[in-house]
């Protein structure tokens, strides 16, 4: 085992697309910890969704060896945190189990949004933060302004900050000697009773769920009986070892400082949820760490295998990212229009598409997802007060006394060219502006209160479209406000469609209802009979639309013999139909559901 | 003996009409021709069909513009097509002709090397329409060609006609249709227009004002009674004829009877096989004559497919289908076939009547909706075997 001053954690902060996976990777080429042929780019994102979209989904961590030029060998635990909001908490748990953060900026485009609540997220957690201005070898490359930035607006000193290009590998070795010279070794008692903070989990096949923790206090070794203070859970400790860069290396236990895993034949990552405090059942501890919640689903949405039949395979799929994935939530529900299917709970908008994505990639379905709903908070008339998340069980006008909805503080930084775009789209949003504060010549920070609802649909896509691509949000739920709420109900043919059914502010209702009714008009292919589609409120149309009869559909002529081409056609044209959901007696394409999400296009 | 269809694709025009997206060259070149001519001899003669099991009962002379390429080479094939098959007497013998490129001279030479049948693009009378099909001819000349076919002994002559055509009215379609019927001919086809990538209307598309699906609908319908009641009944979706006269090679395609297509991207169907040739003249020309492979590309339909191409094919025409030919010839069980049908029937779609299922003129309409259904209720459909065959039938 190390010796505490010879060890450093630290996490890396940044902005999305500033460098924080290039960096991670030369400091592990840097520290031999993987040879280049065994280098792929990038590897502490290990799923593919993550490499390609550039982000990291789960945290992971890694241990590096440092030969420092003091002739020392430091060891130093690098454990990488998911970027996004949607992501905040799981990124405060590995905060927790950090003594410093590396905090890189883009040379060109400075501090965004993400860094600025990441960075303060650190500060707040006492971690040391050592800035580090990458990307040095662009011509757009201004590090003086952004050491200046820094200084600033988030009030640390940035004149040692190493100047960098991860890309190219310059100066790394500036980085390393930073995060020595900078951030203080862990502190602990490794005789005291055992206190480890679990920052993630991971379900193997083989192993069961490997639990990745951080030492505070004591010991942890294989044979030990051990408690999860907030789940109440007991194990017996099989195995535990540190986290190298190409997989576990077992050790005889780890003690107070040291970053690592164990295993104990856990079978559900629900045991082991991020924040929780692991301690040993014969000497536990007064009391557990502090910081720990229960993930709560702020963003829910009703996913429908396109071919009823796959149902099993859906719920088969669902249980098995579950076992990675504590935070997904799911209860059986069922449809009218789309039969069977799973409404699911979503920690944010990012991590909804991320499982949809990986249930069409990785298990291969096609599905039918419903417009996604935040959770609304209604009394009802005869006292009764409810949660609702479900659009399908919100009450009747005339049973509401009152409505509320969760709304948020957003805080989005852009170049000041944009501040009208961004306010002109906030509130179109129903946004509430707070303030607005310059950060500097050209950038300002924007602040608006904004109901999640408005949100969760295309706020993000909108206002990347409004500012080409350069501002950057950031927000946290701010609790609950009364809100004119109803519901809006569409009808295909004279029948209420329950999953596209959904809440609205009564403002928006009209614009909303003509809207899908417009959308669906052009994606419900032509019938045999007229369809009226309809947006109601209650009893009352507030938008109608219709789909012609069909007349012509047919190839005139068989081109010279060609039989071929006309099967095919007839062969896509019979797929396409039984992909088609039948809603009474209207087909309607899966496209139709999707487009009916997706109204700013 | 069995009965083939041959087709020589003749790939050849005086100019490009704006909605063709068939294989062809514009050309003026008399040795191209003559050079292809001997190419297509060449695969004739060497392909493999010769002296077969095979009889030759229709001949067809499709393009691009057979006309254009001159008596003396369409004599010379049908010559080689005679000496290198067993050719029944009555065998009709399609050409298919641009108006203005025809004349008297040639379609005597053709009637007497045993040319019985001669199809006209006619297309439209109206003079604009025309012009914006890129036709190069005036309805004058469709009459002028007629009488010389009548003169050159022709007693079985078809003209095309097309609708949905830029800035076609009711009014001008209605035109059109009577001035073909004034022609007094055996068969008329009315193909709707098809606006396909890579045509020259297809690139103009967005300067026409094209008639909307509905009002297409209609002109369809009129033109199915115009025609009945001008003595010619319809028998295929597109095609109309007097009694007698349906053209018996066009037939073979949806009754899946056998033909061989010869030249480039050509369209063969012959046991069980279908395929096609290099659709490029002169790939195809120099494959054939070093006897290299020109099969662009081949299916082969077995078991549930062929039952899946009887109802597609044979639901284009008004003859239909039958339950007992799906059952007792490919094997598959009609009833929830039928079921889907008498739905259709129910809303006036479908018809049954000598034994035979049957779409309507409005049902033919929109017979890509039918079709795909029937190819559903053909998945869900039970086989036949010999264990429940008497079963069934018990």
């Amino acid at each position: 085992m190390k010796k505490q001053e010879n060890i450093r954690n630290f996490c890396i902060v940044a902005h999305i697309d500033h460098g924080k996976s290039t960096l991670a990777d030369r400091l592990l080429e840097r520290c031999n910890a993987v040879t280049s042929r065994e280098m792929e780019n990038q590897i502490l994102d290990n799923m593919d969704l993550e490499r390609e979209r550039g982000i990291t989904i789960k945290a992971r961590a890694v241990k590096l060896s440092y030969a420092a030029p003091d002739g020392e060998t430091y060891a130093l635990n690098l454990i990488d945190t998911p970027g996004h909001v949607d992501f905040n908490y799981e990124v405060s748990r590995s905060l927790a189990a950090c003594e410093g953060a590396i905090l890189i900026v883009d040379a060109a485009q400075g501090i965004e949004a993400q860094t600025l609540a990441n960075t303060y997220l650190a500060i707040e957690h006492g971690l040391e933060v050592v800035p580090v201005i990458n990307k040095i070898d662009l011509p757009s490359a201004d590090p003086d302004r952004v050491k200046k930035e820094i200084e600033d607006i988030i009030g640390i000193p940035a004149d040692e900050a190493p100047l960098i290009s991860a890309k190219l590998g310059t100066n790394i070795e500036d980085v390393l000697e930073q995060v020595v010279a900078q951030i203080p070794p862990p502190k602990g008692d490794p005789a005291a009773p055992l206190k480890a903070i679990v920052f993630d989990s991971q379900y193997d096949a083989y192993r069961g769920v490997i639990v990745y923790i951080r030492i505070m206090e004591g010991s942890i070794r294989p044979g030990m009986n051990v408690r999860m203070m907030a789940t109440g859970a007991e194990f017996q400790v099989v195995e535990t070892g540190t986290l190298m860069p190409l997989g576990l290396a077992p050790s005889d236990g780890l003690s107070a400082g040291e970053v690592g895993y164990f295993t104990a034949s856990i079978k559900n990552v629900k045991d082991t949820t991020v924040g929780d405090t692991v301690t040993e059942v014969e000497r536990p501890a007064d009391e557990p760490l502090p910081g720990y919640r229960q993930v709560q689903s702020m963003v829910f949405s009703g996913i429908y295998p396109a071919d009823g039949a796959k149902y099993p395979d859906l719920r088969d799929a669902l249980d098995k990212l579950q076992l990675n994935d504590a935070s997904l939530t799911y209860e059986p529900e069922s449809s009218v229009a789309l039969g069977f299917g799973f409404r699911c709970g979503f920690l944010g908008l990012l991590h909804m598409e991320i499982i949809q994505e990986r249930l069409e990639r990785e298990y291969n379905l096609d599905l039918i997802t419903t417009a996604p709903s935040v959770i609304y908070k209604v009394k009802r008339t005869n006292g009764e007060e409810e949660y609702i998340d479900n659009p399908l069980n919100y009450p009747n006008p005339t049973e509401i006394e009152w409505a509320e909805e969760p709304f948020v503080a957003a805080n989005i930084i852009t170049p000041t060219d944009y501040v009208g775009n961004i306010m002109e789209l906030c509130q179109d949003r129903r946004g509430v502006f707070k303030d607005m504060k310059y950060l500097d010549d050209t950038r300002v920070e924007v602040h608006y209160e904004l109901p999640l609802n408005e949100i969760i649909y295309d706020f993000f896509d909108a206002l990347k479209s409004r500012t080409r691509g350069y501002a950057s949000l950031d927000y946290e739920l701010i609790g609950y406000r009364k809100s004119d709420l109803v519901k809006l109900d569409i009808m295909l043919n004279g029948e209420v469609v329950d999953a596209l059914s959904f809440i609205v502010h009564t403002e928006k209702a009209y614009a909303r209802g003509r809207k899908i009714a417009e959308k669906l008009k052009e994606n419900i292919p032509r019938q045999l009979f007229e369809i009226p589609v309809q947006a109601t409120i209650g009893n009352r149309i507030i938008a109608r639309e219709t789909v012609k009869a069909l007349r012509k559909d047919v190839l005139a002529k068989c081109y010279g013999g060609d039989i071929t081409r006309k099967k095919k056609l007839l062969e896509k044209q019979k797929e396409g139909k039984k992909r088609m959901r039948s809603l009474g007696t209207v087909e309607v394409p899966q496209e139709a559901f999707m487009a009916v999400l997706k109204l700013d296009e | 003996m069995k009965p083939l269809g041959i087709y020589i694709h003749i790939p050849f025009c005086k100019s490009r009409c704006a909605y063709c997206d068939f294989h062809s060259n514009k050309t003026t070149s008399q040795k191209q021709m003559a050079n292809y001519t001997k190419t297509v001899c060449k695969h004739i003669i060497e392909g493999g069909l010769r002296d077969s099991e095979y009889e030759v009962d229709t001949l067809y002379f499709g393009g691009g513009t057979p006309s254009w390429c001159g008596a003396k080479n369409l004599m010379r094939i049908a010559r080689c097509v005679y000496k290198s098959f067993k050719v029944l007497n009555d065998c009709e013998t399609t050409l298919e002709a641009n108006p203005d490129t025809v004349d008297l001279k040639l379609l005597k030479k053709l009637h007497k090397v045993g040319f019985n049948r001669i199809s006209f693009g006619m297309q439209s009378s109206n003079p604009m329409e025309l012009t914006d099909l890129g036709r190069t001819h005036t309805f004058e000349q469709v009459k002028a060609a007629v009488a010389m076919a009548r003169k050159a002994k022709f007693d079985n002559i078809s003209v095309d006609l097309m609708y949905g055509i830029p800035s076609q009215t009711a009014q001008t379609w209605k035109k059109t249709l009577d001035d073909a019927i004034s022609l007094e001919v055996e068969h008329i086809s009315c193909y709707a227009l098809k606006v396909e990538e890579g045509t020259k209307l297809f690139d103009r598309k967005d300067e026409y004002t094209f008639p909307d699906d509905d009002a297409v609908a209609d002109f369809y319908l009129y033109a199915v009674e115009r025609l009945e009641d001008a003595g010619y009944k319809q028998y295929e979706i597109s095609n109309f004829a007097r009694p007698g006269y349906i053209c018996k090679h066009n037939y073979k395609y949806w009754n899946l009877g056998e033909y061989w297509g010869i030249g480039p991207s050509a369209y063969s169907f012959l046991n069980r096989m279908r395929f096609s040739y290099l659709p490029h003249t002169d790939r195809y020309m120099q494959a054939v004559e070093a006897g290299d492979a020109i099969i662009q590309n081949s299916e082969k339909a077995e078991g549930v497919e062929r039952a899946g191409e009887y109802l597609m094919l044979m639901l284009r025409t008004t003859e239909g289908v039958s339950g007992e030919i799906l059952e007792k010839k490919y094997l598959v069980c009609f009833d929830t076939i039928e079921a889907c049908l008498k739905k259709y029937a129910a809303k006036g779609y479908a018809r049954f009547s000598n034994g035979n299922w049957s779409l309507t003129p409005r049902g033919f309409l929109i017979s890509n909706t039918i079709i795909s259904d029937l190819l559903i209720a053909l998945e869900k459909s039970e086989h036949i075997t010999q264990a429940n065959y008497s079963r069934m039938k018990g």
